[in-house]
């Protein structure tokens, strides 16, 4: 008995100064996923998105010069602004969009760390966009692997403008 | 005066081996309320890349020879510096419980066990993290979560071996499921570690403990325990106290007395 006590306590403590690791398996980055309708027959041929006073090089979002109507297509938010600005530039004319949101900062797990979440709360647009639908209001690191056609915003823009 | 701390030591030695220390005093079965410490608390700090700290001590006192109510209490300091947050978690807690043994005592010096027992829990600590980084196409930022007071309740299923290695000192270890049941809540961060659970991060928690005990022998007794009846069938002659033909009971010994000291 007191073989066995010795032996298999010996194994338990090698069992428990087991571990797995250091490592992340989690997603931490944060995207709205956002999709784009244009009003009427029309297609959307090119689209340009960059963030709202970021034209440096590299500074661009989203590049997208073939037919993007069922694609959707994932946006950074600010991390300390209480609303994000874009601005699109669709078929050749140039719109901006500004999303309202509240964020916290979640833990994600041990070792990925923290990952921000938003709550979408309004939107404000330029003429050229008819409508912003918030779908989703919850923005977080799960939101990029929605099914297809689901989605945090559609953006309708307008047919005359474009 | 060497000698003589030499001398004080064999004698101690000497009086530990039971095969060596024969007295009169061995017809009784001690028993008795045993306190310990757990010693897997001291080995965490080596085995985790994160600072934890801490100590727990251990107590049960035999109940009808067999069950072993149980209370255990410690402290937790944990301070896990990874390269994109600082987290600190301290606490206290406790846990009541009971031990039941599952195989049969060999004599009336025999103490060893193996046991089942359960496990009920509850903790209070704090949870503060600093110097948060997060980045993204916009900025980076660093922040804080200020200290928060939670608590926790859970119960464990406990599974383990005691044995008496030197007259009235054991040692043993279990192994431990751990199942939250409440757990203060806190919207940017679930605590993954909860003192006196562990690790909460994915599954069911489990743990360990590897402890000495000194039994502190202030009652005796001149029976060992009858092992505890876990139901099932009945076997006509097994264990039968009036069975003539069965060893364990004296034969046909009258009044049921049974003679122990067959194993001395």
């Amino acid at each position: 008995m007191r073989y066995y006590l010795i032996v298999i306590s010996l194994l338990v403590i090698l069992f428990g100064s087991c571990n797995d690791g250091n490592r992340c398996y989690d997603s931490v980055d944060t995207l709205m996923v956002t999709t784009l309708s244009l009003n009427g027959f029309k297609d959307i041929k090119t689209l340009i998105i960059k963030g709202i006073n970021r034209n440096d090089v590299g500074d661009t979002l989203v590049i997208d010069l073939t037919s993007t109507l069922t694609k959707s297509y994932p946006l950074p938010l600010s991390l300390s602004a209480d609303s994000t600005g874009f601005v699109l530039n669709v078929n050749g004319a140039t719109d901006t969009m500004y999303i309202r949101h509240s964020m916290i900062i979640k833990l994600i797990s041990e070792f990925c760390g923290f990952a921000p979440n938003y709550v979408l709360s309004g939107s404000g647009f330029s003429s050229g966009i008819d409508s912003v639908k918030i779908t989703d209001a919850k923005v977080n690191t799960q939101s990029i692997v929605k099914k297809t056609n689901d989605q945090n915003i559609i953006i309708y823009f307008s047919s005359s403008a474009h | 005066m060497t000698r003589i701390l030499l001398s004080i030591l064999a004698l101690l030695l000497i009086s530990s081996f039971p095969a060596l220390a024969q007295t009169k005093a061995e017809t009784w079965r001690y028993e008795g309320p045993r306190i310990g410490m757990d010693l897997s608390r001291f080995l965490l700090p080596y085995m985790q890349s994160a600072k934890r700290n801490g100590w727990e001590i251990q107590a049960d006192i035999p109940y009808k020879g067999n069950l072993f109510p149980t209370f255990e209490m410690g402290m937790q300091w944990y301070d896990d510096k990874q390269t994109k947050f600082e987290y600190k978690n301290n606490g206290t807690y406790a846990r009541v419980g009971v031990d039941m043994n599952i195989v049969k005592f060999e004599s009336l010096k025999d103490h060893d066990f193996v046991f089942v027992g359960f496990r009920y829990g509850y903790s209070v600590f704090n949870q503060q993290t600093d110097n948060i980084q997060t980045a993204n196409y916009w900025e980076a930022i660093s922040t804080n979560l200020p200290r928060h007071d939670m608590s926790a309740h859970w119960g464990e299923l406990v599974f383990g071996m005691k044995g008496e290695l030197l007259p009235n000192f054991f040692f043993g270890w279990s192994l431990r499921a751990k199942i939250p049941i409440v757990v203060t809540k806190d919207i940017n961060m679930h605590p993954y570690i909860i003192p006196g659970i562990g690790k909460t991060g994915g599954g069911t928690p489990f743990d360990f403990s590897v402890g000495v005990y000194y039994r502190f022998p202030i009652f005796r007794s001149k029976t060992i325990p009858k092992p505890i009846k876990m139901g099932g069938a009945k076997h006509p002659g097994l264990n039968n106290e009036n069975d003539p033909n069965n060893p364990d009971y004296g034969g046909s010994q009258s009044g049921g007395s049974r003679n122990f000291n067959q194993d001395r």
